[in-house]
């Protein structure tokens, strides 16, 4: 069978692209940047990149694909993917350019939220990643997924694995440790637990164990992923398979919208929120949803809850072979050489958390940024570490600061002072934490913090490859989660329903409510 | 009345069209079974990522072939219902919406009757795929002959 289509689609693809580039690049869609937010617009410099490299891409797949001769073969199979991975990455450049900011300007038009202080799209998290994705739900159950598409939905996933894998990049050995420890409690709690109350609801509800099977995994471990891993193992039937993935994406997009409304309301920090959504969020696509959901423009909250999900994926095989053998024990129907431990651990060990650690290795050696960086960001005070002698203070910033020194009591902080007062610029780490310390306590007047802020700026910058990570991951992310929205059917949603709907509630609401209090109450606002 | 179309996937009140086809249809006539897989199962892979290729093939051939025996039990039952009074019977299972793929079948080759169960009551237990009535009773160029739900 030859897969690649003879179609026009992903030249016209290529052509829209192209032309988004050309438009921004002339200034010929001024007017609407204007009407978008005008300096406060933030995608002006990947208007006019992003669109011309990847318009070029699909323009010359596409006349290839159309004009070419196809034969079958891996080479046939893989190339049919371009057209429906070039519709998706248009998908995601439409919401986040054009899309999620014109939400933005009808929610300010709208005013703020009674006494929230928020505006309407903040509140409800409406950015562009989930917009994005229910974008992917509306085209996929309005319209359909284009024939020529389908092959290259499937590539969503390899968006987010390739995702996870460089996000590897931008952690510190402490936060991965701290991050780490907090995630195997916290899942180790909440997933055993989950497991077991779905088992014996379910053994009081008298459901047979292949749907207690299948729900307890979809409902305690990472939702539908859990679900495919567990159902051959349980024998499940296929209407039990249908109301637990039903089940499981009605609340699983649902907490999507709902989880980021509370994380406002509680004011959580981006750690707290990152591991009550890692948690409570059955499905672990609409962990990564609702990560970038509350917090769009920085990758914080995702890193947290990404660390979470990680965990879960961990955790499955053991959830997997623990089904297999409560399996087997209850039903003479199961066959006992089927839990094969080997096999089992290999079939749904995730491969990609290996990449993770492997980028995170790297990343600790320095290779992509200089040595004790944190987050990509690293101390130089010389030009030959990215210092701009231009960033010297001038003559009246000294005298503000002269003038406010004597506030300054701790001795640490007097020195440092003292120190960036002669050199004019900040000397070392420790004083910049020493000043950032006395920014944070506001002792000076406003004008000497925001001096100092300037001076914190100037010492510290974020290395170049970290930044393209950080760049690739948003997207890769965006990308993914968009044709994740594709396979999001409503006739799937629409099986929820039985008894496992209401078990899954019992249990979704519980977890959710209980990782909400034990955050609240045992997770500090940093790592 | 030798050609009868039943459109049947094996939930109750199909069950009752079933017994209605076989009832009606005339010594030698042949009995037609269309069984449709609701293109509901194309979604069903919901929107996994975290599971190596392995972990999904395993998934996808256990529920095809969960389904397979599904519909392989339910059309032996009505064989065998069907060669008791003496029918010849043959089957075709199609994926899709259901009502078009009645409508297809029907365009496709000549019956003299179709016999499908009205939809089942709200809050029956089962799969949410209704063939939708009103469309194939407007549209349908065959006899419809509709077997009331037994509870409904």
């Amino acid at each position: 069978m030859v897969y690649t289509k003879k179609s026009p689609a992903l030249l016209i693809v290529g052509l829209i692209m192209l032309a988004i580039w050309f438009l921004a690049s002339n200034g010929m869609m001024d007017p609407y940047i204007q009407h978008l937010g005008g300096s406060k617009y933030k995608y002006t410099s990947e208007l006019t990149s992003i669109p011309l490299y990847f318009g070029i891409l699909a323009a010359a797949f596409g006349l290839w694909q159309l004009f070419g001769s196809h034969r079958e073969g891996h080479w046939d199979y893989y190339s049919s993917s371009v057209a429906g991975a070039m519709f998706i990455l248009l998908i995601a450049m439409l919401v986040r350019w054009f899309v999620a900011p014109e939400v933005a300007v009808i929610s300010h038009a709208f005013g703020k939220v009674g006494d929230t202080g928020k505006y309407i799209h903040k509140l409800l998290g409406l950015n562009y990643v989930v917009l994005g994705i229910l974008t992917g739900i509306v085209i996929v159950n309005v319209f359909g997924v284009p024939k020529w598409a389908e092959n290259g939905v499937r590539l969503s996933r390899l968006g987010l694995k390739t995702g996870v894998i460089l996000l590897g990049t931008l952690y510190s050995a402490a936060e991965l440790k701290n991050l780490g420890g907090l995630s195997i409690v916290m899942i180790g709690v909440f997933v055993l637990g989950s497991v077991g109350a779905v088992l014996w609801l379910g053994a009081r509800m008298k459901i047979p164990n292949s749907m207690g099977g299948v729900l307890s995994a979809g409902m305690g471990v990472c939702g539908v992923s859990a679900t495919v891993a567990a159902a051959p193992v349980v024998q499940a039937k296929s209407v039990e398979i249908a109301y637990t993935i039903g089940t499981i994406l009605l609340w699983g997009v649902a907490c999507m919208f709902v989880f980021p409304i509370i994380g406002n309301l509680f004011g959580m920090s981006y750690v707290q929120f990152g591991a009550w959504a890692g948690t409570g969020i059955l499905n672990s696509a609409q962990v990564a949803g609702a990560a970038l959901a509350y917090q769009p423009d920085g990758i914080e909250t995702l890193k947290v809850a990404e660390i979470f999900n990680i965990t879960r994926v961990l955790v499955l095989p053991i959830i997997v072979l623990w089904l297999a053998v409560w399996y087997v024990k209850r039903e003479e129907s199961a066959v006992a050489g089927q839990v094969n431990v080997g096999r089992v651990i290999f079939e749904k060990f995730p491969m990609f958390v290996i990449g993770f650690l492997i980028m995170f290795a790297l990343s600790s050696t320095g290779i992509f940024a200089p040595p004790n960086h944190y987050k990509g960001k690293y101390f130089g005070n010389t030009v030959e570490s990215g210092f701009k002698e231009s960033n010297l203070l001038k003559d009246a910033q000294i005298a503000v600061l002269q003038a406010e020194a004597p506030k300054v009591q701790r001795e640490n902080r007097k020195a440092a002072l003292q120190r960036l007062i002669e050199n004019r610029k900040i000397m070392s780490i420790d004083d910049d934490d020493a000043l950032r310390g006395l920014v944070n306590a506001k002792i000076l007047s406003r004008d000497a913090n925001k001096i100092l802020k300037g001076a914190h700026k100037a010492v510290r910058h974020t290395a170049k490859k970290i930044k393209a990570f950080r760049k690739w991951i948003t997207w890769l992310f965006a990308f993914g989660l968009v044709g994740l929205g594709m396979q999001i059917t409503i006739s799937s949603m629409k099986q929820a329903g039985g008894q496992p709907a209401v078990i899954g509630a019992f249990v979704g609401l519980g977890k959710a409510v209980l990782s909400l209090i034990v955050v609240l109450i045992l997770v500090s606002e940093t790592i | 009345m030798n050609n009868i179309l039943l459109s049947s996937h094996g939930t109750e009140g199909a069950r009752a069209a079933e017994r209605m086809a076989i009832e009606l249809a005339p010594a030698d006539a042949t009995l037609h079974h269309l069984i449709v897989v609701p293109d509901l199962w194309k979604g069903m892979m919901g929107d996994d990522w975290l599971n190596n290729g392995v972990s999904r093939d395993r998934y996808a051939r256990y529920l095809e072939s969960e389904l397979g025996r599904e519909v392989e039990e339910h059309c032996e039952r009505i064989r065998s219902r069907a060669g008791e009074k003496g029918l010849h019977y043959r089957n075709t299972v199609v994926l899709g919406r259901p009502e078009a793929c009645l409508l297809r079948r029907c365009r496709e080759a000549d019956y003299d009757l179709v016999v499908m169960g009205s939809p089942r009551p709200k809050g029956t237990p089962g799969l949410r795929s209704r063939m939708a009535t009103e469309r194939v009773t407007r549209a349908l160029p065959v006899p419809l002959l509709l077997v009331p739900h037994p509870h409904g």
